[in-house]
């Protein structure tokens, strides 16, 4: 073998070892039992104490309240959010609408600035308006924050599609309604999938809003709960956080490995 | 349309406007109109220089080492076929969330962690300390962890890039007789420059706006030392009570991501749409 390719191979090999390391640390010393846990890192898999671990931290931290919570606020908001912005990127594109660019960029301009920007406005209006602490509030800022970023890449979709069927089904007497449902939504099918699971994903690994609109514990999502049992680091004890820390990185990681196809051309969309 | 302009206006751009009045009023009870006071904090304010100087070094090290790194990856395991399983150990962490990253690398870097332990038994033990209590050391290791999560993406992104490089040139440079390097130097590297500007911009907007990670494992502490501006805005807002300059950091924070966000915004847009 040339010299050049020993040396590739090899860097390959080593970075991908680094990389690895922690991901091993962290599914080796979960599946150790809390109560062996001897202070110090394991780094071969011995007893395995994993479903113990998981059912402590699932119990200890409410992560299992939190893990409903989350799946509602990222099934939910993902959903709203792709229809809600597949229907303005129909509207803006397909329908003969006046001021486009206008309505584009005060929709788009919602993903460019910064979440710190909203969330205490947000906080001193929810704290008033009641919506403090409950699952709608959550679900109702989720989707706003996934609407602007799912409305620009249906947008870009939807301007590489024919416009030939769509008037065609107009010069037949079909409603705008109608010509959305039956030819829009079926033709941007591909692209509504890869956006929801992006905004889910998004949703999902959420931290910010969860600690701060939210303080019961039957309504944090699952981050806000796994950055609480982190606070309890030295009580609960090693394993039983990075159980944890494995159980809420389960959906994440069975949605990427199963809608991999999606995911890549989800940021394909970005270009 | 209607419910998009709805929620975004309602949700987000009305929040904004109101952080922007905001920051131009002081934290005293009755909160007057102050000027630019919440502002030129950041000159008097140690906390908030450190936290520029921590939000620099999120900057150059979120875009350098995802950029480097993913590039390298991507092509290194582009061409043979067993360096997919590589390639998968490096986009995992990928599918974690920030506040999962933070937990794993708190079991590396806390003090009887896996990185003390490592060093320990190789007799570098005057090497191991606690590495998130001394700046900047603890915010160079976070930046890493970072990088950790981060790569994958670039990585990603940067194959389908690869790949869509019609094989035919490199032939042609391989005729004409460029060695690896020079291939990759004059034909990769300047078809990659799409995908080199998205991750570059990817990585430059997130780097600003990271938070998860940094308030899980340090709070931005010990003391202040690790804030960024994200979290300093979050800080004074709802730790220090000092709605006003939470604000203004906001602000700032706001101007200089639209200003980054404009890097790749500006061949990305067709805003007319025709």
């Amino acid at each position: 073998m040339p010299l050049g390719r020993v040396l590739r191979n090899g860097t390959v090999v080593v970075l991908a070892v680094l990389w690895l390391v922690p991901t091993w640390l962290l599914v080796v010393n979960a599946l150790v039992p809390a109560g062996d846990y001897s202070g110090s890192p394991h780094w071969l898999p011995g007893h395995v104490g994993l479903f113990g671990n998981m059912s402590q931290a699932w119990d200890k931290a409410n992560l299992g309240p939190a893990f409903g919570n989350s799946a509602l606020y990222a099934t939910v908001s993902a959903v709203a959010a792709v229809v809600v912005a597949t229907g303005a990127a129909f509207a803006t594109v397909i329908m003969p609408v006046k001021r486009r660019v206008l309505w584009f960029w005060v929709i788009y301009s919602g993903t460019l600035l910064p979440l710190q920007v909203f969330i205490r406005p947000l906080f001193v209006s929810y704290a008033r308006s009641s919506l403090y602490d409950t699952q709608i509030g959550l679900v109702l800022i989720y989707t706003a924050i996934a609407v602007p970023f799912a409305f620009f890449v249906m947008r870009n979709y939807a301007l590489t599609l024919p416009r030939e069927v769509v008037e065609a089904a107009r010069m037949d007497g079909a409603s705008w309604w109608r010509v959305f449902w039956q030819i829009h939504v079926p033709l941007t099918r591909s692209a509504m999938i890869a956006v929801f699971v992006f905004q889910f994903v998004a949703v999902w690994n959420d931290l910010m809003f969860g600690i701060t609109l939210t303080t019961s514990r039957n309504i944090r999502p699952v981050m806000a709960a796994l950055a609480d049992l982190q606070g309890n680091y030295s009580n609960v004890g090693p394993p039983v956080v990075l159980a944890g820390a494995l159980l809420v990185s389960v959906p994440t990681l069975v949605l990427f490995v199963s809608a991999q196809r999606y995911f890549v051309s989800s940021l394909k969309i970005h270009q | 349309m209607a419910p998009a302009v709805l929620l975004v206006v309602a949700f987000l751009l009305a929040p904004f406007v109101w952080t922007i009045y905001r920051s131009f009023f002081s934290d005293s009870r009755t909160s007057p109109f102050s000027w630019f006071d919440n502002y030129s904090r950041f000159a008097s304010d140690p906390a908030l220089t450190r936290s520029v100087q921590n939000t620099l070094m999120w900057v150059v090290g979120t875009v350098l080492l995802p950029f480097v790194l993913g590039l390298a990856i991507a092509c290194m395991t582009n061409a043979t076929r067993w360096s997919r399983a590589a390639r998968l150990c490096v986009v995992l962490p990928y599918a974690l969330s920030g506040a999962a990253v933070a937990v794993v690398w708190n079991f590396m870097l806390t003090t009887d962690g896996a990185v003390n332990q490592v060093l320990t038994n190789l007799h570098l033990g005057s090497l191991a300390h606690g590495w998130l209590l001394t700046w900047p050391g603890n915010t160079i290791v976070m930046i890493l962890a970072n990088a950790w999560q981060a790569t994958g993406v670039a990585v990603i992104l940067f194959l389908v890039g690869l790949q869509s490089i019609p094989p035919e040139t490199l032939e042609a440079g391989a005729l004409d007789g460029a060695g690896s390097w020079q291939q990759f130097r004059h034909i990769v590297l300047p078809q990659l420059r799409p995908v080199s500007i998205i991750v570059i911009g990817m990585s430059l907007v997130n780097g600003l706006k990271s938070f998860d990670l940094i308030w899980v494992l340090t709070q931005g502490g010990p003391g202040r030392a690790t804030e960024t501006l994200a979290v300093s805005m979050y800080n004074e807002t709802f730790l220090e009570l000092r709605p006003g300059v939470g604000a203004a950091i906001a602000v700032v924070l706001t101007v200089i991501v639209l200003a980054a966000s404009w890097l790749y915004l500006r061949r990305q847009l067709d805003v007319k749409g025709e």
